[in-house]
């Protein structure tokens, strides 16, 4: 009798945490899901690179479930249940909103509609897996911090590829990223690299870390530069150059324009690396 | 007593856990496969195949439009498809069209001030997506 109870509590909380699912996938995956070039990405990108993209963010949906998914999980299994449930409420809620926007039009051939959802489905189940943290209570809040604090340097370096793929994800398909590139001169390129590590370092610096009320480990700035912003920004980068490449930015490109292109991603990159405490 | 059921000893996972991770795997499975048959299917730059035919005419307050489809027979996405229709006349009119997905149909109209019956419509080119 308790064991019944118990399960249909769990069942509940389940579809409370479902529902604050599609919540996320809506807040977070709006965006894109209304960006021109994510249409035309979905029939034109490389297929091949398309899969690729899917499986590093099943991949980061699980991570992320470890430190604030949805739902309390308990292990490694339960995660990668969490992961799927937050791709099949992406690829719903994208499914959903495409068609009503008439993006997607289910008379078109299957492939141009699947690209489409697929790719708009990445942004929506990251929202999905991260909703909890925004619409969810003190305690669960709390796990999440313990369960980082456990993690140690490996899981924040974790968190800041996740935070600076998403916003990095959420700004690159647009044109606006390569002419960014073309129209800066070296020297405001080389401005804004700076511009980005300083605001990397005083967010990791003066905000702080998951799990840490203050400077990680309470180190000294030049220690926290060495430990948190030069990896910081370099993931911020490498992320940049893998989005570029994902969406054929790279192909028959010059070394010069990538590298370019790579630092105007790596700002915000660098930025949602920095903030990916406060919104994962 | 929900307290107890999340913080307390795992139960194993809620039905509901498992139907929903059941309809992710599924929707995933899916798309990998649409995908991936594409995919599989080898060249990834080929060119488009895009021919273009009049469908109706319509006419306007300032004379007709020609309303034409285009249509892309390869796999292969062709963007700013210029479009040019000629009247025996000698008038000519231009339009473009931002995307032709592979295998897809776009639509769209060439204005004319005579009557545009007879016009002879032709792809003048595209720029790879």
């Amino acid at each position: 009798m308790a064991v019944t109870e118990m399960l249909s509590n769990a069942n509940r909380d389940y579809a409370r945490g479902l529902a604050r699912a599609f919540a996320g996938a809506l807040i977070f995956g709006l965006p894109l899901l209304m960006t021109m070039e994510m249409w035309l990405l979905g029939v034109a990108m490389h297929p091949g690179r398309l899969l690729v993209f899917l499986l590093v963010n099943f991949v980061t949906l699980v991570g992320l479930s470890r430190f604030g998914g949805f739902e309390h999980t308990y292990g490694l299994g339960d995660d990668v249940l969490d992961a799927l449930a937050a791709c099949g409420v992406g690829i719903i809620a994208s499914a959903a909103i495409l068609s009503v926007l008439a993006i997607v039009n289910w008379s078109a051939p299957l492939s141009e509609t699947v690209g489409k959802i697929a790719i708009e489905s990445i942004p929506a189940s990251f929202g999905a897996m991260i909703a909890r943290k925004q619409f969810g209570g003190e305690d669960e809040a709390r796990d999440e911090e313990e369960a980082l604090r456990g993690a140690g340097y490996g899981g924040q370096l974790f968190l800041m590829v996740a935070g600076a793929l998403f916003l990095a994800f959420n700004v690159s398909p647009t044109e606006e990223m390569v002419l960014l590139a073309y129209m800066m001169s070296t020297w405001q390129v080389l401005i804004l690299i700076i511009v980005s590590l300083l605001i990397l370092h005083l967010f990791v610096y003066r905000v702080g870390f998951a799990g840490q009320e203050e400077a990680p480990e309470g180190l000294g700035g030049g220690h926290v530069f060495l430990a948190y912003t030069i990896p910081g920004y370099a993931i911020a980068l490498a992320v940049g150059l893998y989005v570029l490449w994902t969406f054929g930015r790279t192909d028959d490109t010059a070394i010069d324009q990538i590298a370019a292109t790579m630092a105007v991603i790596a700002f915000p990159g660098a930025i949602g690396a920095a903030i990916a405490r406060l919104v994962v | 007593m929900a307290k107890a059921a999340t913080r307390g000893k795992p139960v194993g996972a809620p039905l509901l856990e498992w139907l929903a991770a059941g309809v992710g795997l599924l929707l995933v499975i899916a798309v990998i496969v649409v995908i991936g048959r594409d995919a599989v299917s080898g060249a990834t730059d080929g060119t488009p195949d895009l021919d273009v035919v009049a469908t109706r005419v319509v006419a306007v307050s300032s004379g007709a439009v020609l309303e034409f489809e285009i249509r892309n027979h390869s796999a292969f996405t062709a963007a700013a498809v210029q479009i040019e229709g000629k009247l025996p006349g000698g008038e000519t009119s231009i339009a473009t069209v931002d995307y032709v997905p592979g295998r897809s149909v776009r639509r769209g109209g060439l204005q004319f001030s005579a009557d545009p019956r007879g016009a002879e419509l032709r792809v003048l080119g595209y720029q790879d997506p």
